[in-house]
């Protein structure tokens, strides 16, 4: 079943044109993973679906549903979460507080606070931060504010994950861990996940299909060891020699 | 109609102009380089005018002989203030988060300690003195000696200061500091030394331009925070840091006020001055947003 | 929990006490002292909770005044300071709009223009009205005004205390924090801005007309003053804005002051207002709340 459809979006800034004319579906429960060099509009495509900015062409739809014109925190509770490439935890709230405002604003069944409470916890749970609950934001680590943008992406009851570069900047072994975590919250939640990663061994690992944009364009679509052998990819990706 | 389409008005627009565009260069100095939003700008203004009053009333100083110990005063307490509080400031990170907010405060501060000095010290009266009152005419205007006095040194200050940053060794490093922080540092810039020059530079000019103010009209220790308004107007409109758009917007809300208050009348000179300030905020917002968050 | 109501119920102990005094200095001063509690509490709903810093919060005091006045002897008077609180929630709501949109330090220079504006209409709309100070005849007296602005500062800090800890409170604090990421996880950044910015506005309208009932008459420039905008934002940089008592703590420390100084050194008072604001900024950014804190906790 389609669970995201992104039709003939194109998005100009200025004279600037970051996406055109990209059509893709997303199915329930698939991981689709994003390819593309810095500049290639992938965090464009994620900011149109999340609602912050409008495409100058082209319809977004959930289910039946157009997302265009929809607020974010809108579109947050109709089930799409995202997290931020630059992370933006709430830096002077503890880790705890951070994902209880997802928990309590995220799910369109207005659950208690104390309900919130419990959420939040799971979450953090899910992402191995609870030992970390009381300390404030801001005193995580990198690996650790990545792994709270995931935990407040999930705590808003979301089934529908934007995740943008959550791995960049991480050690291997931090790597790995997040792997093993997307993994297994995936899994758990029946969640259906997009994925912009830079790190080319994990998306393949991950990802059940590859969008490969370029210059806004989208060029391939394919299952990773497809789009590994695929000529354009090649050329474009590793340069015109390979 | 024909007021309004009189050579007096227009060179009325024309001195007021000049005047903000003074102010308003001195508070763009100052934000441009150091981010700091600086609302006690008026009262330097203040601290000028009366510099003048009493360099004549005491000493017989002439008020242009005041241009150059207001400019020297308004210097020190430029030095003073960034030395023991700014320096401070814009060194710790923590305060560096918020450094316009927490500039805002810090200047307010300030502001009200010199407002109320200034009346412990000379009263809340306000006074006036006599400076070339004779009146000139050319053709169907008439204008005083004071207010071509105005007129002259403004336009000169502005043109030199526009000149020094356009081509003096040290304007060009303020005006790197203005436009690439970052850069600014990287290529070698003294920027503790450039940031102290910018602050004396612009208080001195808030300070001339006091001297100024009090050849024409009446002076009180409350009389800045007007300036400060006209001048924060002045460079939002011509965009924070843009010096030269600033000497262009200062006429601009000249040409405004001057013939806004001739349509209307003077009870609506504030109501003006703050409906244009506010519709600028509201309407260039992401404007405005867009250059603050770029230097945290 | 405990340690953060106790200040609050030892001020709550001492204001129901103070009219037993019979003093009609002290309940004078402790009408003033309720007056400012009042005031900052509201103000840090949407200064301290969301980082909107108003420094124009003396419109809605100003309007209130004015509603008071505007109504004197037309209404009744609980009727009249409803209204003045109404009005200027109202106000809010209908420039929180445009204005909310506005963020940081230019947040803080709108808000101030945005009260002199009103201020200076309403000078015109008085002049053109033939009026230009209103008296009011028959005010109640200072025990019946005392009793109001205590129920206005119970009702301030009780509130205060109450949305920190409530959904609304926490949606305020993940915006203060990032307002994108706010959105993101699903916090309607536009409607709750709106809602403080309203809540902030109410109780200090009931104010300002309760301060026109005590002084007998409406003067704009004196109702919309701008150093009530100014006190108000001290009293909260001093007192601290984190919790519930740094405003009483901000709102008592300036009404001693201004009880030793203002009426005899009023210049040296606001000099002293300035020099305070200066340190506390620079020096203690947590205020005299974050020194009985102790070392920087959570926020909520």
């Amino acid at each position: 079943m389609t669970a995201l459809s992104v039709e003939g979006v194109s998005k100009s800034f200025g004279g600037l044109r970051a996406l055109s004319d990209v059509t893709f579906t997303v199915a329930e429960g698939e991981t689709v993973g994003i390819m593309g060099a810095n500049g290639a509009g992938k965090t464009t495509l994620f900011s149109l679906i999340a609602g912050h900015g409008r495409p100058t062409e082209g319809d977004i739809r959930l289910g039946e549903r157009s997302l265009l014109g929809l607020s974010p925190d809108r579109i947050c509770r109709l089930g799409i979460a995202r997290t931020f490439q630059i992370v933006k935890p709430f830096g002077g709230l503890t880790v705890l507080d951070n994902v209880v405002v997802a928990a309590l604003y995220g799910n369109a069944d207005r659950p208690s606070q104390r309900d919130a409470e419990a959420r939040g916890l799971a979450a953090l749970t899910a992402v191995g931060l609870a030992d970390r609950a009381d300390g404030l934001a801001e005193t995580l680590t990198l690996s650790g504010q990545k792994r709270l943008e995931v935990a407040r992406a999930i705590a808003t009851g979301a089934r529908f994950l934007l995740l943008d570069e959550v791995m960049a900047g991480l050690t291997p072994p931090e790597v790995a861990e997040m792997l093993g975590l997307l993994d297994a919250v995936r899994r758990r939640h029946r969640l259906t996940l997009m994925v912009i990663e830079h790190v080319m061994k994990a998306l393949m690992q991950l990802s059940d299909r590859i969008l490969v944009l370029h210059h806004g364009e989208l060029i391939a679509t394919g299952a990773p060891a497809e789009i590994a052998r695929d000529p354009t990819v090649l050329r474009v990706y590793y340069g015109e020699g390979a | 109609m024909d007021v309004l389409l009189s050579g007096q008005l227009l060179f009325a627009a024309l001195i007021t102009g000049a005047l903000y565009a003074l102010i308003a260069l001195g508070l763009n100095l100052v934000y441009g380089t150091m981010r700091l939003l600086n609302v006690a700008h008026g009262d330097l203004v203040m601290i000028g005018a009366y510099v003048a009053f009493w360099g004549l009333t005491l000493f017989g100083l002439s008020p242009v002989v005041g241009l150059v110990l207001a400019a020297a005063a308004g210097a020190l307490l430029g030095w003073l203030t960034y030395l023991g509080l700014f320096r401070r400031l814009l060194a710790s990170p923590q305060l560096m988060r918020r450094l316009e907010g927490n500039s805002l405060l810090l200047f307010f501060g300030i502001s009200v300690i010199l407002q109320n000095l200034a009346s412990l010290a000379f009263t809340a009266s306000a006074r006036g003195y006599q400076f070339m009152d004779q009146v000139y005419r050319f053709g169907d205007v008439a204008l005083t000696g004071n207010r071509i006095f105005v007129l002259v040194v403004a336009v000169a200050i502005c043109a030199a200061v526009y000149l020094l940053l356009r081509f003096h060794v040290f304007g060009l490093a303020i005006k790197a500091l203005i436009e690439r922080r970052d850069a600014a540092l990287i290529v070698g810039v003294d920027i503790d030394r450039v940031q102290l020059a910018a602050i004396c530079l612009g208080f001195a000019i808030a300070a001339i331009a006091g001297v100024l103010v009090s050849t024409t009209e009446q002076i009180s220790p409350f009389m800045g925070f007007p300036f400060t308004i006209s001048a924060f107007v002045v460079i939002i409109l011509g965009g924070l840091g843009n010096i030269s758009a600033g000497l262009v917007a200062g006429l601009l809300l000249g040409v405004l006020e001057v013939y806004g208050v001739a349509l209307t009348s003077a009870a609506y000179r504030s109501v003006l001055i703050y409906g244009v300030f506010i519709a600028i905020l509201l309407v260039r917002p992401q404007g405005l947003l867009g250059r603050g968050s770029v230097v945290r | 929990m405990i340690r953060s109501l106790a200040l609050p119920i030892l001020f709550g102990l001492a204001g129901l006490v103070l009219p037993f005094t019979g003093s009609s200095y002290l309940i004078g001063v402790g009408f003033a002292l309720c007056c400012s509690i009042a005031l900052v509490q509201s103000w840090t709903v949407l200064s301290a909770m969301t980082g909107y810093v108003s420094l124009g919060h003396a419109v809605f005091y100003g309007l209130g005044a004015y509603v008071v006045a505007l109504s004197w002897g037309a209404l009744p008077m609980p009727v009249g300071l409803l209204l003045a609180g109404g009005v200027a929630g109202v106000f809010a709501l209908l420039v929180g709009m445009p204005v909310l949109r506005v963020r940081g330090p230019y947040f803080v220079i709108l808000t101030f223009g945005l009260a002199e504006l009103v201020k200076y209409l309403v000078i015109i709309l008085e002049s053109e009205l033939g009026s230009f100070s209103r008296l009011m005849f028959g005010a109640p007296d200072l025990g019946v005004l005392y009793a109001i602005a205590f129920a206005l500062a119970a009702i301030a800090t009780a509130g205060a205390l109450l949305i920190r800890r409530s959904r609304l409170g926490r949606g305020l604090l993940a915006l203060r924090e990032n307002e994108e990421a706010a959105e993101t996880v699903g916090v309607p950044v536009v409607r709750l801005k709106l809602v403080a910015f309203a809540l902030s506005a109410v109780i200090p309208g009931v104010v300002g007309g309760l301060a026109a009932m005590r002084t007998t008459y409406f003067e704009p420039m004196q109702a919309f003053d701008p150093t009530v905008s100014f006190t108000i934002v001290t009293m909260a940089v001093v007192g601290g804005s984190d919790d519930a008592r740094g405003p009483l703590l901000g709102a008592a420390f300036f009404t001693i002051l201004s009880e030793v100084l203002w009426a005899r050194l009023p210049q040296v008072y606001m000099v002293v207002l300035g020099l305070l604001l200066i340190l506390f900024v620079l020096f203690i950014p947590r205020g005299l709340a974050g020194i009985f804190a102790g070392r920087p906790g959570k926020a909520a």
